[in-house]
């Protein structure tokens, strides 16, 4: 049998429900981080690509870049509870990096590989990937930024192999590492305002 | 005059509904955060969740990830349920109070 409670204690249960029910759906993951390293990757094996004439310039930057996501990913989960809404998002990425990977190592195999084509496949990827967790986050700046992706895919298909290139230059440019010093920044602030607003004992 | 809900005893104590309402907002969680998020000691925190776990309204789960082991809580569907008829009651018991 409980004891007889006031009001105000019913107020304060149900405001601990849903204070702890909001800790736990909190994102609490930084991938600001991620996305300038893999603009980082880009500019790497682009230009180890073209000034080294380098075959493994691609292949090597790109698994040396899975590899540190991995870890990266590893630690920030590290001791934070797994939500249905991060699982999905890592789903996304994960599944759009192996697909990009598959095709990739495919397309250089092959010996088809095309550079309109191969271009506007990764700008379309990673725009697709992009759009889709801005919708899921309702996150308008990601959907931008998935937005000028396509527009960089279908600008690729139109334009001279140069001028391609410097497309897909510009698009890692603002999308990776623009993007991702802004998330950064605001996952930083996020943080920030996250501490100032705990530090209360349930117990 | 409508009878008043009784509060489930096992989810009325501060802590055990906190730990209830942490597991609720996501799909699993480690005793390390639980402890975090609720400032609670070890061994209080350990008997509160055995407690919901008894009730059948926790799952524990211990793994071990690079030689690390990890104990993990997740709410059942029957702690789901509970959890919302706590909350039901508390509404309803609010309401109640407010009229009187």
């Amino acid at each position: 049998m409980t004891d007889p409670i006031t009001s105000q204690d019913l107020r304060d249960r149900l405001n601990l429900i849903e204070s702890m029910m909001s800790e736990g759906r909190q994102k609490t993951e930084s991938w600001g981080w991620s996305f300038v390293l893999w603009g980082i990757a880009y500019f790497i094996a682009i230009a180890w690509g073209t000034f080294g004439h380098s075959n493994y310039a691609w292949p090597v930057t790109m698994i040396v870049a899975a590899v540190i996501t991995g870890f990266g990913a590893f630690k920030t989960r590290e001791h934070h509870p797994e939500t249905t809404l991060g699982r999905a998002i890592g789903a996304i990425w994960i599944a759009m990096g192996w697909s990009l990977f598959i095709l990739c190592i495919s397309v250089a195999a092959s010996g088809h590989a095309e550079q309109h084509v191969f271009l506007a496949m990764i700008e379309g990827a990673l725009g697709t990937a992009n759009v889709t967790s801005g919708l899921i986050l309702r996150w308008r700046v990601q959907m931008g930024v998935g937005i000028a992706w396509w527009a960089a895919a279908v600008a690729s298909c139109f334009v001279t192999i140069d001028q391609s290139g410097y497309i897909f230059l510009a698009a890692i440019f603002l999308c990776q590492i623009v993007f991702g010093v802004y998330m950064m920044i605001s996952e930083a602030a996020e943080r920030r305002a996250r501490a100032a607003n705990s530090g209360a004992s349930h117990a | 005059m409508p009878e008043l809900p009784e509060l489930n005893p096992v989810i009325h104590g501060k802590l055990r509904l906190a730990l209830l309402s942490l597991l609720a907002g996501v799909e699993e969680a480690e005793f390390t955060w639980l402890r975090a998020k609720t400032g609670a000691s070890d061994g209080n925190l350990g008997a509160h969740l055995l407690k919901l776990e008894e009730a059948g309204y926790v799952l524990m789960e211990k793994r071990f990830v690079l030689r690390k082991p990890q104990t993990l809580y997740r709410i059942t569907q029957p702690g789901r349920l509970a959890l919302t008829e706590y909350v039901q009651a508390l509404k309803r018991l609010l309401g109640a109070a407010i009229d009187a």
